[in-house]
């Protein structure tokens, strides 16, 4: 490493240490300021395990007393709003490893710990995939996936697309996610802690080195994964912006739910001058850019289908936005584009850790419908029942399953962020973000 | 901000008020400039001034100085707020004249659409929008900062050409209220300023 660290713009070691050392010795980072206290996280996680549990078991209760198709769905919703939050920060955190940047230093540990909840998400994936295959629903086998219905496997498109849609590939294609996801998690994770303990600043070139190739693979993965989960429900329909649609979910689920996380840190009083006004700035920005970015994919998506008029994509929207989903549709239009755009433009909530912690429950509540939006309108899709069946309004199950779901998610969440400092401590670039400030 | 004495002072038609200082030479002062060594000097530098209750002055540098703005007391721009009304005037615009030319004044129907759907809508609101935004962002910066201009008095001094270069300078200029040539040049010498100059105007 020793001709490593003589190449220019790398400060030389004793240089570097001593700067570690000062940071190391700055009242930011005593030691109360940048860990949680052990015992009343284990018990909040305690208690929201328990309420997901709970929850959980209701659903599998829904799934006798209604439908099984219900039951995955209201699993499904609580699942995606997970797996998006922990694929968006996956992605944050390797994009910003592969910009070298330097602002996110102090935010990052957040974005880890959600990321690093991957496998809990490729096992409720595991869940739907078998339930999906051999679990209690109606005709035999498939729940959700349309394109796995007995009565359907006379079909024309069926027939045409069994070549990717059929279960062993199905089953392979989760095993990659899995494996490629988990790895790349957990070893950045691993590896950011490891440099909390021994200061090594090579271990943020193998990180950046790991992102490089991790953003191209991810990327893929998570677009196939869309496919797979959400997009093939309806196997007649198909959409090219399907995986950048679930990448802006993403990315949004994941600043949100991390906004949420620090705004709460921050009002209990750690991080003090570690995260300040200045990142939750930037913060803001990031949830106020993929609001827009989510509106101009979505809008992009549905106004191409809408034009062209194809009915095998048609078929996916006429369900969605007519009847008993319409108000839902356009209350997404409304609450998920123009309010919060009108409300995020101004700094001063962006800048406010009570404004930025309510910009995020408010934008993962909207996450949550707009996956409903997604997910809930296949149960009931190709049955003649009436809208008004107890079923079809049993909103009690849906609920169940996304408090479920997230409950021991954040369960989960809650002992990862307890488990390691705040902050990664021996970062190579948390002198920049502890000095972080928006020049404008 | 921009007062009608400013745009005055680049009008030729329009007669400027009688110079309140003239130097040696019996011309219109327009300021007093003076070099800084580095940045931190010009940085407090500018606090000084700041402090004294200096209005109408400026730092130039050849390379952005974090945090100047703040040494210097420079509230945040109207732009945001301009460029805001500007996108709302643009999206409102849009939506009522295509909603005026597609549903009422000239139906026509393409595609078997009905005239009033609003879907087509959204790219040219969106463009519309994008559009007013961004001439208002050129224009209104244009203006706040008083360009375009044929020359500037600064230019008179052979010294501040090289601000680009290397040089850090403070200007201060005589239509500031509290502007005074002895003691603000006093001022500049305290605050570790060198080779000070007297900036003369045409008239």
């Amino acid at each position: 490493m020793a001709q490593i660290s003589a190449r220019a713009g790398a400060i030389p070691d004793d240089a570097y240490h001593t700067r570690l050392d000062a940071i190391a010795r700055s009242p930011e980072m005593r030691e109360d300021n940048i860990t949680l206290p052990d015992a009343p996280a284990m018990k909040i996680a305690g208690v929201l395990g328990a309420v997901g549990v709970f929850s959980l078991l209701l659903v599998v209760i829904g799934g006798f007393v209604h439908n099984w198709s219900h039951a995955l769905a209201a699993f499904e919703i609580g699942l995606f709003v997970c797996t998006a939050a922990s694929l968006g920060s996956l992605f944050l955190v390797m994009i910003w490893h592969s910009l070298n940047a330097g602002w996110h230093v102090t935010v990052r540990r957040q974005f880890e710990n959600i990321a690093s909840l991957i496998p809990f998400c490729c096992l409720g994936l595991l869940v739907v995939i078998i339930v999906e295959l051999i679990g209690p629903g109606h005709e035999g086998s498939g729940v959700l996936l349309t394109w796995l219905l007995d009565v359907k496997q006379g079909d024309h498109l069926v027939h045409h697309k069994s070549g990717y849609l059929n279960p062993g590939f199905l089953v392979v294609r989760w095993c990659v996610y899995a494996v490629v996801w988990s790895f790349l998690a957990l070893r950045l994770r691993a590896l950011s802690r490891e440099q909390d303990r021994t200061g090594n600043r090579w271990l943020s070139r193998k990180m950046r080195f790991m992102s490089g190739w991790g953003l191209l693979i991810t990327a893929l993965t998570s677009a196939f994964a869309s496919f797979d989960f959400l997009m093939s429900m309806d196997y007649r329909f198909f959409s090219t912006m399907w995986g950048v649609y679930f990448f802006a979910v993403s990315v949004l689920a994941a600043v949100s739910l991390a906004s949420i996380i620090l705004a709460v840190i921050r009002s209990m009083g750690r991080l003090t001058g570690v995260v300040t006004e200045e990142h939750f700035h930037d913060l803001g920005k990031l949830v106020f850019a993929f609001t827009c970015f989510w509106a101009y994919i979505s809008f992009g998506q549905y106004f191409l289908i809408w034009y062209s008029n194809i009915p095998e994509e048609t078929y996916f929207f006429i369900i969605r936005t007519t009847a008993q989903w319409k108000p839902l549709f356009v209350t997404l239009a409304f609450a998920h584009f123009v309010v919060p755009f009108v409300l995020l433009v101004p700094r001063v909530p962006k800048r406010s850790t009570l404004g930025l912690g309510l910009a995020g429950v408010y934008m993962l509540i909207l996450t949550i419908a707009d996956l409903v939006w997604v997910i809930r309108p296949m149960v009931y899709v190709d049955q003649p029942w009436a809208p008004t069946d107890p079923g079809v309004m049993a909103w009690w199950l849906d609920a169940a399953g996304v408090i479920g779901v997230l409950g021991i998610f954040g369960a989960l969440l809650v002992r990862q962020i307890a488990s390691a400092p705040l902050v990664p401590t021996k970062d190579p670039m948390l002198h920049e973000a502890l000095a972080h400030k928006n020049y404008v | 901000m921009i007062t009608l004495a400013d745009i005055a002072d680049y009008m030729p038609m329009i007669k400027r008020p009688a110079p309140k200082f003239i130097s040696e030479s019996g011309a219109r002062i327009y300021g007093v400039v003076a070099e800084f060594a580095d940045p931190p000097a010009v940085y407090h530098a500018a606090e000084k001034f700041r402090d004294a209750g200096y209005t109408k002055w400026d730092v130039y540098s050849p390379f952005p100085v974090h945090g100047i703005e703040e040494a210097m007391g420079i509230k945040r721009t109207i732009l945001p707020v301009a460029a805001f009304g500007a996108a709302m005037t643009g999206v409102a615009g849009a939506l009522l004249m295509q909603y005026f030319m597609n549903d009422w004044d000239y139906q026509f129907i393409v595609q078997g659409k009905p005239t009033s759907a609003w879907e087509p809508f959204i790219p040219i609101t969106f463009e519309m929008g994008v559009l007013a935004t961004a001439f208002t962002c050129i224009g209104g910066m244009l203006m706040l900062n008083g360009l375009p201009r044929w020359h500037h008095p600064l230019f008179n001094s052979e010294r501040f050409l090289k601000v680009s270069d290397d040089r850090l300078i403070i200007a201060v200029e005589a239509a500031d209220p509290k502007f005074d040539p002895d003691a603000t040049r006093r001022l500049l010498e305290e605050t570790g300023g060198t080779h000070i100059e007297l900036i003369e105007d045409e008239d």
